[in-house]
Formats: C-alpha cells, structure tokens, sequence
C-alpha cells in the first residue's frame, strides 16, 4: 500500500539523489518503533509499505544505503 | 587490471588521448612480480592467466588499466567494480609509457565498440565515471506524475536526478513501455515525458538500468549528478499509458 508523506518528509527527500527514474529507496523509522528497511518513495510524496504498516505515523526517513 | 597510482595518472594526464576517454600504452611489470592478466571478475573473485612481462594496454580516464587480455571485462562488470577491485599499479609497475601512435588491438576495439568507453554502456549510472553533456544534447524523463517534484520551480532539475537519453526515449512509445525499460518499483505508467536540454557540459552519468522489480531494464539512465539550469527542463508531453 502506498502512504501520502507529510511535507517535512518529502522536503528532506527533495534533497537527495534519485535511486533510479522517479523514485527513491529509503529506510523508515516508524513512531512505534519499528523500522522498515528499502522501501521506494515515488516522486517524493508516496511511500510504499506492506499493509500491516496501515496508519502508522513515521518517525525518521532516511535514504537507504545501497 | 590496475588502479593507476598518483605518479602513473599524473604522467598520462600530461599526455594526449588516443580517442575519447582512454589512452594507449605500453607497461611492463616489475621483476619481482609475476605479471597475469585477469579474464573474470565478479563480486572480487577473479580468474588469471599468466602474461608476458611487457605488454600494451588501455588506460580509461587516467585511473584503470585493462591489459588487451582483460578488455572484455568492460563486458561484464560495471567500470566502477572494476576500478574497485583493481590492484594499485604502483605494486605492480615498473614502467609505463604512452604510445602516440598506436591503435586499439582488434579485442579492445570489439570490447569498446560493444561495452562503451569505460564501461559506461554495462553498468547502472551511479558507478559510472562523472562526464560532462555536450552541446546540444537532449535528455528525458519519463513520469507518473504531470507535477514531478524533482523539476524546480525554475524549470531545472534537482541534484541526482534520473533520465534518458533522447535516442533511448524512442524506444518508448507508451507509459507502461518506460515502467519496464527503466525497471520502475512504481507500476502506474510514466506517461508524462518531460524533455531536457542542459547547457554544455552539465556534469553528467551515463548507465544502462539493471533488470529489477521484475522487470528487464535494459535502457539508457542518466544522473544529473549536481541538477540542471533553470528553464532547461519543458513539457511533460503525455504518451499513452499502454
């Protein structure tokens, strides 16, 4: 499924590289705790995580390592 | 397959190219080395053949020597897993000269011709060598989405972002043909196509994307390593989505 990302989100993602045409792959850090790792970001905006992640507020994005 | 130490690629960088990119040389090994050429490579494991101690070979971008023997690896590996699992030529080199006049043997000619120069056709863009645009080149960017963020308000493109060649764009026709040619996570279709015309010698990466998300990949990427001018990015043009 994929999670509309709050504007702070998707400022921080604006300043950084592409992981490939229209997309970024990222490391989330979720408000309970956990963390979910490689997931792509679409144009900065869209976050796509399984489903058992529904309504989960987002802690901490970061770009993940290659 | 040599990493050119500091005194190596000064000297060749004091030298004229033998074509765009590379120069032709010829090197000799150190006495106490036993000199070899690598003929597979991947993920640091390696396969070697023993060579003659003096021996021509290709240097690309002042930094990575590939003995005749080893061209075809241009084929295989991506020019920076080359460049990183190369031995430092200061170990192994006891001369290294230019050669003005000579030309590309038959096997490094076919492994240019086919692989790019320095690998750049073989492996995804951000293991590519930077590069600079030239003049009238034209780039573009296939789009789910008509408002892309990663277009400035100024009509630039952010730092680090992706796109293709024009030539490459005409292999695509419709939005879902760009989800597989640049192997997309995202599977609505990229239709709406922005065009790029940067200034000359806008830092650039050339790559070929690499199968993923069940797709095959195969076209040509670009990374707009620091952006793009302002009012260099127009459209998007929408493609059908299929």
């Amino acid at each position: 499924m994929k999670i509309k990302l709050e504007q702070q989100w998707i400022e921080k993602l604006l300043g950084w590289p592409e992981s490939g045409m229209g997309y970024q792959r990222v490391d989330l850090r979720l408000a309970d705790g956990r963390e979910v790792k490689d997931v792509p970001v679409f144009n900065a905006e869209e976050v796509e995580v399984p489903d058992e992640f529904a309504g989960v507020s987002i802690k901490d994005i970061q770009l993940h390592a290659a | 397959m040599l990493k050119l130490a500091s005194n190596h690629a000064d000297y060749l960088l004091s030298q004229p190219e033998s074509g765009m990119g590379y120069q032709l040389v010829e090197v000799t090994f150190r006495s106490d080395k036993r000199p070899e050429a690598v003929i597979y490579e991947a993920k640091g494991v390696q396969a070697t053949v023993p060579v003659a101690r003096t021996q021509q070979a290709v240097v690309y971008n002042a930094e990575l020597l590939l003995l005749d023997r080893e061209q075809p690896l241009l084929k295989q590996a991506a020019y920076g897993s080359l460049l990183e699992s190369a031995k430092n030529s200061a170990e192994w080199i006891s001369e290294l000269r230019f050669l003005p006049d000579a030309r590309p043997s038959r096997q490094t000619a076919m492994a240019m011709e086919s692989s790019g120069k320095y690998g750049k056709t073989t492996g995804p863009a951000k293991d590519a060598p930077p590069e600079k645009t030239k003049d009238g080149e034209v780039f573009k960017r296939f789009s789910a989405y008509s408002n892309d963020r990663r277009v400035t308000a100024d009509g630039g493109l952010l730092p680090g972002t992706y796109a293709t060649t024009e030539e490459d764009a005409k292999n695509v026709k419709t939005g879902k043909e760009a989800v597989a040619r640049y192997a997309l996570p995202n599977p609505t279709p990229a239709s709406y196509v922005f065009t790029i015309r940067p200034h000359t010698d806008t830092v650039i990466q050339y790559g070929i994307v690499q199968p993923a998300y069940g797709q095959l990949g195969g076209g040509v990427e670009v990374i707009f390593t620091v952006g793009t001018q302002r009012n260099t990015v127009t459209g998007p043009l929408k493609i059908p989505d299929e």
